[in-house]
C-alpha cells in the first residue's frame, strides 16, 4: 500500500492543474444545480447554457484526468522508464484507482449530495440511489476510458478509442431503432420502458471487460490481447440491440417489474365497427401507411394502458411479406379503451398493381397502470413529497403585467424518471378546470417515453435531480395543484391479426381514405 | 564463477524477421560483459527479453537464476538498467526524480546518490525535459547506480554522447565494476575494449563467439606475408583465416585462431617458403570489422 500511496502522491503532484480543473467543474456543476434548486422558477423559464456546459464539461474533464493519470505510467510500449523499476503491478493499479476515486468519484459524490440537499431531498432516504448512481457513473464514464487508456499511449489514441466505437454503436443503433431515435432521442431508447435492459447489458459488458483488460494489462502488459478484449467488448456493446430483441427485453423487464394484476383476460379486438381501418400512400405510392383501430378489453377496473412498442408485418396471398419500418400509435383512451396502430411498410406499388388483399400480423407491447393516488399541493414555494415522483410544488408565477395568472407545477425526481404515469390538475375550489399529463405542453413527445421500468434505484445521469414542469395560464385564481400518479401494474404482450382487404377497396368505398401522403 | 545472466536457446521472431536465433549466452558474475555486433544483430532484443520488456518466442532467459518472465519487483531492486532510448518522466526535476525513486529501493544510498549527482554535475532543479541527451543519460545512470545494484545492464549507453560525457559515464560505471556484474551493449568498441572483461559477438541473432577479452585479443592477429616468389597456391586455406587478400607476392589475412606455432606451420603448408611474416595484434574495432565483413561474405 505504501508504494501505491507514493505513486498516487506523484500523480497528484504531476496532475495538480488537471485535478484543479476537474474539481472546479464539479463545483460549478453543483453551484448551477443548487441555483436551480433555490430558484426553480428561474430555471424553468431559462435553461441556462452554463448548466449544459457543466454537464458537457464534467465527462470531458474526467476523461482527461483518467487518461493523463493512466498514461503517466503508460502500459503499451517498451521504452517507459518505470517498467524496469521495482513497481508492483498491484500498487500501480491501486494508485490509479485511488486517484480516480479521489478526483472523479468523490467530488461527484459530494456534488450530488449538495444538489440533493439543495433540492430538499433527504440524503439518507436517497442513499441507495446516490450510491447506485455512483456505480452507474463509474461504469459509463470511468471504466470505458480507464480500459481504453490502459491500451493506448497518448491522448490522441484515447480520443480515437472513445469516439470511433461510439460512432459505430450509434450507427448500428440508428439502423435498428431509427424511428425511435428520430422521435425520442437515444436516451429514450436506453431508459424508457424496458430500454434499461439494453443499458444494463451494456453496463454488464463494460463491468466485466474493463477489469479483465486492466488486470491483463497491469499484470502482463499484453497490449495486443488486451486490445482484442477491448475490441470484442466494443463489438458486443455495439451489437447489444441485436443480441437481445425487443421481445426478450420486454420479457426480462416484465419479469423483474413484478406483475401486480392478472392480465390474462386482456384482449385486443379489431374495432372496425366504430372506426374503419384505412390506408394512405406516400413517396409516390411506394410506401403504405395503415391505420388499424382496436379496442382493448379485459383490463382491470380503473386501469389504463400505454403502448410501449409495436411490431407488424404485412402479407399478400402469394406469400409476399413486408416488415413495417415505421410506427406510430394512439394510446388506449376513453371508457372504450380504443386505440389505433399506424405502421408503415414499403409495398404500395405491389398492392396497387396487383390489387390483392393484404393481412397485417403484429405484436403490441403494453404497460398497464392503475391504483391512482392523488396528492394535493397547496399553492406556495414549498415542495411536497409525491410517491413515485419525488418532490412537487404548485405555485403562481407573475410574469410582467399580464392580467392572466400563470401557474406552474414543478416536480423534481431524484436519480430516476418517475416509475408511474403522472398527471396534474390545478384546482379551483373543488372544481377541476384543466387536466393534462406532465411533462406538459413543452415536450409532448416524451410524455410517456420517460417512464422507466428499471428495478434499480437510479438511472445513468450526471445531475441527480431531473425536473419536470408544466405551466398553466388562466384569468381565474387557482387554489391548489393536484398530482395524480398511476403505478405500473404489469406488462402484457398481445398479438393481432387483421385482414385489411384490397388497397383499391379503400379508394372505391371512400375517396378520403386513400390519398397521397402530405 | 556463477552465471548471473543466461539465455538458453533464446529466439525472438518479429513477423518474418528472426531477431534472435537460438541464442545461448552466459554472463559470469563480476564480469563486464560487452555485447557487440552490427546494427540489427539482436543486442537490444536480447537485453529487452532479459529485462522482461519483450517476450521471447522460444527458449528462456534467466537473471539471477530466475526466469526473466517472472522477475519480481524485488529482482528489479537488484538491477540497474539504462537504455539509450528510454522514455523518462519529462515533467520531473532531477531532484524529484531521484527522490521519487528512492522509496522503491530498500538499498538506496542517499549519500551515493548525492555523490553521483555531484560527480555527473547534474542540475537538481532542472526538469528532465530540459536536459540534453547526455545529461539525461547521466541522470538515468545516477538513478540506477544509487542503490548499488549487483547487476547493471546498459543498452547502447554511449550513443549520442560527446567524449567528455562518455568519460564521465564510463567512470561512473567503472566505480561499480568491482561489486557488480555489468552487461553493456554498444557499438563503441574502442570504449568497450578499455573496460570489458568479456565480449560476446552477436550477428544475425546468433552469438558468433563469447569469451574473455584477453583470450579474444590473443586469438586474433593480422598477418601479412611477403612471398619470395609469386605462388599459385593449390592447398586449401584454413577456415580461421578471414578477409584474405593476395597480390602477386603479398598475402594479408586475419587469423581468428592465432597460435604462433600452428599458424606458422599452416602458412608454410599453404605458401611454402616465405620471405617475411608480420604478425600484428588487433584492436577490438578491427576484430569487429573483420568479423562483420567475413559474415557478409559468408552470407
Amino acid at each position: 500500500m505504501g508504494q501505491a500511496i507514493h505513486i498516487f502522491k506523484k500523480d497528484v503532484r504531476h496532475l495538480r492543474f488537471e485535478i484543479a480543473i476537474a474539481i472546479t467543474v464539479a463545483a460549478l456543476f453543483a453551484f448551477i444545480e443548487t441555483k436551480h434548486a433555490l430558484w426553480p422558477v428561474d430555471a424553468v423559464y431559462s435553461d441556462t447554457p452554463a448548466s449544459y456546459l457543466a454537464l458537457l464539461l464534467l465527462p470531458v474533464v474526467w476523461w482527461m484526468l483518467i487518461g493523463r493519470a493512466i498514461h503517466d505510467e503508460a502500459l503499451p510500449g517498451d521504452r517507459q522508464f518505470w517498467i524496469t523499476r521495482p513497481y508492483s503491478w498491484r500498487s500501480l493499479l491501486s494508485a490509479k484507482l485511488l486517484f480516480i476515486l479521489a478526483f472523479v468519484n468523490l467530488p461527484m459524490l459530494i456534488a450530488q449530495m449538495v444538489v440533493l440537499h439543495a433540492y430538499g431531498f433527504s440524503i439518507g432516504a436517497e442513499l441507495p440511489g446516490l450510491l447506485w448512481s455512483q456505480v452507474l457513473l463509474t461504469i459509463v464514464f470511468v471504466l470505458p476510458v480507464l480500459a481504453i487508456s490502459a491500451v493506448t499511449t497518448g491522448f490522441a489514441q484515447l480520443i480515437a478509442g472513445i469516439v470511433t466505437p461510439c460512432v459505430i454503436a450509434l450507427a448500428l443503433a440508428s439502423l435498428k431503432f431509427k424511428y425511435q431515435l428520430f422521435l425520442f432521442g437515444i436516451t429514450s431508447v436506453f431508459v424508457s420502458g424496458p430500454g434499461w435492459v439494453w443499458s444494463y447489458l451494456i453496463f454488464l459488458i463494460i463491468a466485466v471487460a474493463t477489469p479483465a483488460i486492466l488486470l491483463w494489462q497491469y499484470r502482463w502488459r499484453g497490449t495486443t490481447v488486451a486490445r482484442c478484449f477491448a475490441g470484442t467488448a466494443w463489438i458486443l456493446v455495439a451489437m447489444v440491440f441485436y443480441l437481445i430483441s425487443w421481445n426478450t427485453a420486454f420479457k426480462i423487464s416484465s419479469v423483474l417489474s413484478r406483475q401486480q394484476v392478472d392480465l390474462s383476460a386482456t384482449r385486443l379486438i379489431s374495432d372496425s365497427s366504430i372506426r374503419r381501418p384505412y390506408m394512405s400512400f406516400r413517396q409516390g405510392g411506394a410506401d403504405v401507411r395503415v391505420q388499424v383501430p382496436f379496442q382493448l378489453t379485459g383490463l382491470p377496473s380503473g386501469a389504463t394502458a400505454r403502448i410501449e412498442y409495436l411490431s407488424a408485418s404485412f402479407q399478400a396471398p402469394d406469400g409476399t411479406t413486408w416488415n413495417a419500418d415505421e410506427f406510430s400509435w394512439e394510446n388506449p383512451d376513453g371508457p372504450g379503451q380504443q386505440l389505433a396502430l399506424m405502421p408503415s411498410f414499403h409495398g404500395g406499388i405491389y398492392l396497387t398493381r396487383n390489387d390483392v388483399p393484404v393481412k397485417v400480423h403484429g405484436t403490441l407491447y403494453l404497460a398497464v397502470f392503475g391504483n391512482p393516488r392523488t396528492t394535493q399541493l397547496p399553492m406556495g414555494d414549498h415542495f411536497v413529497p409525491v410517491a413515485q415522483v419525488g418532490l412537487c410544488s404548485a405555485r403562481e408565477n407573475y410574469i410582467g403585467s399580464s392580467i392572466r395568472r400563470n401557474y406552474l407545477l414543478i416536480c423534481n425526481s431524484a436519480f430516476r424518471s418517475p416509475t408511474g404515469l403522472v398527471s396534474y390538475l390545478f384546482g379551483w375550489s373543488d372544481q377541476d378546470i384543466s387536466h393534462q399529463e406532465i411533462p406538459g405542453n413543452f415536450r409532448p413527445f416524451i410524455e410517456e417515453g420517460q417512464l422507466s421500468f428499471s428495478p434499480f434505484p437510479a438511472d445513468v445521469r450526471i445531475s441527480p435531480v431531473s425536473q419536470e414542469y408544466t405551466a398553466f395560464s388562466d384569468s381565474m385564481t387557482r387554489a391548489f395543484g393536484d398530482i395524480q400518479t398511476f403505478e405500473p401494474l404489469g406488462h402484457i404482450r398481445l398479438d393481432f391479426d387483421v385482414d385489411l382487404g384490397k388497397a383499391t377497396m379503400y379508394g372505391s368505398n371512400n375517396n378520403e381514405k386513400i390519398r397521397p401522403w402530405n | 564463477m556463477t552465471d548471473i545472466l543466461r539465455t538458453i536457446d533464446l529466439s525472438k521472431r518479429f513477423r518474418n524477421t528472426m531477431a534472435l536465433d537460438h541464442l545461448n549466452m552466459t554472463v559470469p558474475e563480476h564480469s563486464v560483459y560487452g555485447l557487440v555486433g552490427p546494427n540489427g544483430a539482436g543486442k537490444t532484443t536480447t537485453i529487452k527479453i532479459l529485462m522482461n520488456i519483450l517476450q521471447a518466442s522460444d527458449g528462456t532467459a534467466e537473471i539471477f537464476g530466475r526466469d526473466s518472465r517472472k522477475l519480481s519487483p524485488h529482482d528489479f531492486t537488484q538491477i540497474g538498467y539504462v537504455s539509450e532510448n528510454q522514455e523518462m518522466p519529462e515533467w520531473m526535476t532531477v531532484e524529484y526524480f531521484m527522490n521519487y525513486l528512492k522509496p522503491f529501493y530498500p538499498n538506496w544510498d542517499s549519500a551515493r546518490a548525492a555523490e553521483l549527482l555531484h560527480q555527473f554535475d547534474l542540475p537538481l532543479d532542472r526538469k528532465i525535459r530540459n536536459l540534453s541527451h547526455g545529461m539525461r543519460m547521466k541522470a538515468a545512470l545516477a538513478s540506477s547506480l544509487a542503490y548499488r545494484p549487483p547487476l547493471i545492464i546498459l543498452d547502447e549507453p554511449f550513443t549520442g554522447l560527446d567524449a567528455l560525457v562518455r568519460d564521465e559515464f564510463i567512470a561512473g560505471v567503472l566505480e561499480c565494476a568491482e561489486d557488480a556484474t555489468i552487461l553493456i551493449s554498444s557499438h563503441d568498441l574502442a570504449e568497450i575494449e578499455t573496460f570489458a572483461s568479456h565480449i560476446g559477438y552477436l550477428d544475425n541473432g546468433r552469438l558468433q563467439f563469447s569469451e574473455e577479452m584477453t583470450s579474444l585479443t590473443e586469438r586474433f592477429r593480422e598477418i601479412e606475408i611477403t612471398l619470395a616468389n609469386p605462388v599459385e597456391t593449390s592447398a586449401a586455406w584454413p577456415a580461421a583465416w578471414l578477409n584474405r587478400e593476395q597480390s602477386t607476392t603479398v598475402v594479408r589475412f586475419v587469423d581468428s585462431h592465432f597460435d604462433q606455432t600452428r599458424t606458422m606451420a599452416e602458412v608454410q603448408g599453404v605458401f611454402g617458403a616465405v620471405q617475411q611474416i608480420n604478425v600484428s595484434a588487433m584492436p577490438l574495432r578491427a576484430i569487429f570489422v573483420t568479423l562483420a565483413k567475413a559474415g557478409r561474405k559468408a552470407a
